[in-house]
């Protein structure tokens, strides 16, 4: 006990023997520790946004279609059962946020501009829980019930079509026979979305609106149904899958857009290969500092042994040596990671590259998230690894035979 | 006794009015229908010539054309060379085109209505859609005045709110003989971006036929398309492999 103390002070006691050196290397782990945390928590930030606005897109994390919809996503593949029955047996399997869609593409008309779109027929109590895109209404109203007679756009999408709240547009569909679907829309509110491209794709209108204007019956093209976590999916899927009967395909979001589920994957794969690759780099700078401080040593290590230190002592002392560098580096770099994350806590804007990042879906504003996890398994990385990359100088100091060591010029 | 006279009085006013109104809109409506019927139940077969004219380019097509009611027509471009046997077929609102380049039968979907027939300033809606005019619509006749011995009724048509119509209004101006003589499209805002004129008017087959029409943009008006009808035949004897998919493909007339 009494030796392990001795030990614990003489190493604090050689940590500040060359201020410069030590100070080096603790800026040195600090910034590694603080690059791994605020680098990851950038990057979760950023794909963290994306994974949930891609879900948002979709949306909802577990989606029902009719088998061939997902290829073709036309009027002809609606779902095989009706809206009714579905709600009916999802709200009996205790079910609660889901909303049933009809999603057709069509064709957006003013008088001076017409565009594609994906049409939606919605209701709108039940979206307002999946709070999907077009929940952001800045001008005008939301939808109010599913009859609705009115549409709500994009604002870029009122920008190309030059038109604006109030005004009526035209949408051009077809119907289960072929045929044209059209039909006037006012103009009731303008949403907003992060990405721009959002914004111009989709029309929202009243479900039943659409239904009777396609001439379809009480039948719908898609279910979103929403969960608590969108990285635990599994149990809704199960339950999902068994309260919808017949040939109806239920996918989670990982498969319903398999760029988002990758995403996710090597998102997280990604974090331990940068916090490893950081602290390579690191770890040369910390062996270096040790060998450095075993070198310039080596007498006074060879006295040590020469007066009865046991080699152990010797390995020991080398080891919380480099256990207190790391430790307060660790410590200092924490610090500045949060503190930096706190700063940008209002988001960066990086609108000056935003087309180049909208290309892989991500928005214009970043906002850092730090999370435990991450900012555990760097520490401990750092921790672990410090301590293996320290037992190489260790093991040889606690080796010298003293007589050689003390008479070592 | 006297207040309650003049009270009658202006009940009377009031239902005169009103009767007189409802009369103004059937009368409007009644015109354009009657405009719209001109060729109901006609057949045609004639030759025509579209002009699509630009700021630096000119081009000129000439057509033949075959009508039997409003629903059905086939046109066939024959000159020039390169574009000869590019055709479309109406019925019913339904159109496909037939292009000999690809040598494929395309039903026009609801996607491509709003582009433009041939290259045309007319979109493929202007060119298959006709009768939604009566019913989509709300019509008043706004004046009446007279024009080269003719009587030609002013109408202002507002489409209905769910109408698949984008426009704000349309001003037709219709002669008494059911020729459109002007068809103006107003924006929401109320400003005009194209017309339809009848720059000639020729009597054929004891018919007045707008022989030569114009659709222009009000903002860009070096662009317009002309479509001037050279001959044409009315009550013609049509076989019933006129208005057909495979005659679309291999005109055998």
């Amino acid at each position: 006990m009494n030796a392990l103390k001795i030990i614990v002070k003489l190493a604090w006691r050689n940590l500040w023997r060359n201020h410069r050196r030590t100070i080096v290397m603790l800026s040195a782990i600090s910034i590694g520790a603080w690059a791994m945390i605020f680098m990851t928590s950038l990057v979760r930030g950023m794909v963290n946004e994306m994974l949930r606005d891609g879900i948002r897109a979709l949306p909802g994390h577990v989606q029902v279609h009719h088998p061939d919809y997902r290829d073709d996503p036309s009027i002809e593949n609606l779902m095989n059962t009706t809206r009714e029955e579905l709600a009916a047996s999802l709200l009996a399997a205790g079910i609660e946020r889901f909303s049933a869609r009809v999603r057709v593409p069509a064709v957006i008309s003013s008088e001076r501009e017409s565009r594609g779109v994906i049409l939606l027929g919605v209701d709108p109590k039940r979206e307002a829980a999946i709070a999907a895109i077009g929940s952001r209404v800045t001008e005008g109203r939301p939808l109010t019930d599913v009859g609705d007679g009115g549409v709500i756009i994009g604002r870029r999408l009122a920008e190309k079509l030059e038109t604006e709240v109030g005004k009526r547009i035209v949408l051009m569909s077809q119907d289960p026979d072929n045929e044209i679907a059209d039909r006037g829309f006012r103009v009731v509110g303008l949403y907003e979305a992060n990405l721009e491209i959002q914004e111009e794709a989709f029309a929202f209108a009243g479900r039943m609106t659409i239904q009777q204007m396609l001439g379809i019956g009480d039948f719908v093209s898609e279910v979103a149904v929403v969960g608590d976590d969108y990285r635990v999916v599994d149990p809704l899927l199960a339950s999902v899958r068994l309260s919808i009967d017949g040939d109806d395909e239920v996918l989670p979001w990982t498969e319903l857009d398999e760029y988002l589920g990758t995403m996710m994957m090597v998102m997280d794969g990604f974090v331990i290969i940068w916090v490893v690759i950081i602290f390579f780099a690191l770890s040369f700078g910390l062996v270096n500092t040790l060998v450095m401080a075993v070198f310039e040593r080596v007498r006074e290590i060879g006295l040590m042994l020469a007066l009865g230190m046991r080699p152990s002592s010797i390995l020991g002392q080398i080891i919380v040596e480099s256990f207190f560098l790391l430790a307060i580096g660790l410590v200092v770099g924490n610090l500045l990671a949060c503190l930096s994350i706190i700063v940008l806590s209002e988001g960066i804007d990086i609108s000056i590259v935003a087309e180049g990042m909208e290309m892989f879906g991500s928005a214009s504003v970043l906002y850092p998230e730090m999370e435990m996890q991450d900012v555990i398994l760097a520490n401990v990385v750092v921790l672990v690894l410090g301590f293996l990359a320290s037992l190489s100088p260790a093991w040889r100091a606690s080796r010298y035979e003293p007589v050689e060591a003390i008479t070592k010029v | 006794m006297k207040q309650k006279a003049s009270f009658v009085f202006l009940l009377i006013m009031f239902t005169g009015a009103t009767a007189i109104a409802q009369d103004a809109e059937r009368n409007a409506t009644g015109i354009v229908r009657d405009a719209l019927n001109h060729w109901r139940g006609l057949s045609s077969h004639g030759v025509m010539t579209m002009t699509i004219h630009r700021l630096d380019w000119k081009r000129t097509m000439s057509m033949e054309s075959w009508s039997e009611g409003e629903k059905l027509s086939l046109v066939q471009v024959t000159e020039p060379r390169k574009d000869r046997g590019n055709a479309t077929l109406i019925n019913n609102n339904r159109m496909w085109t037939f292009s000999p380049k690809i040598n494929r039968v395309i039903k026009v979907p609801s996607s491509m209505m709003n582009q433009s027939w041939m290259g045309s300033d007319f979109s493929n809606k202007d060119i298959s859609r006709t009768d939604d005019m009566v019913e989509q619509y709300d019509h008043t006749l706004l004046s009446t005045s007279e024009m080269d011995e003719h009587v030609v009724f002013e109408i202002e048509s507002i489409p209905h709110e769910d109408a698949a119509v984008v426009w704000g209004r349309e001003v037709l101006k219709i002669r008494e003989d059911n020729v459109m003589i002007e068809q103006h499209f107003y924006d929401q805002d109320d400003v005009l971006v194209k017309s339809l004129k009848t720059l000639d008017i020729r009597e054929i087959g004891g018919r007045s036929v707008a022989a030569r029409q114009r659709m222009s943009k009000a903002e860009m008006p070096d662009e317009w398309t002309e479509i001037s009808i050279d001959s044409i035949e009315f009550d013609v004897e049509l076989g019933d492999n006129v208005f057909t998919l495979s005659n679309l493909r291999n005109p055998r007339n």
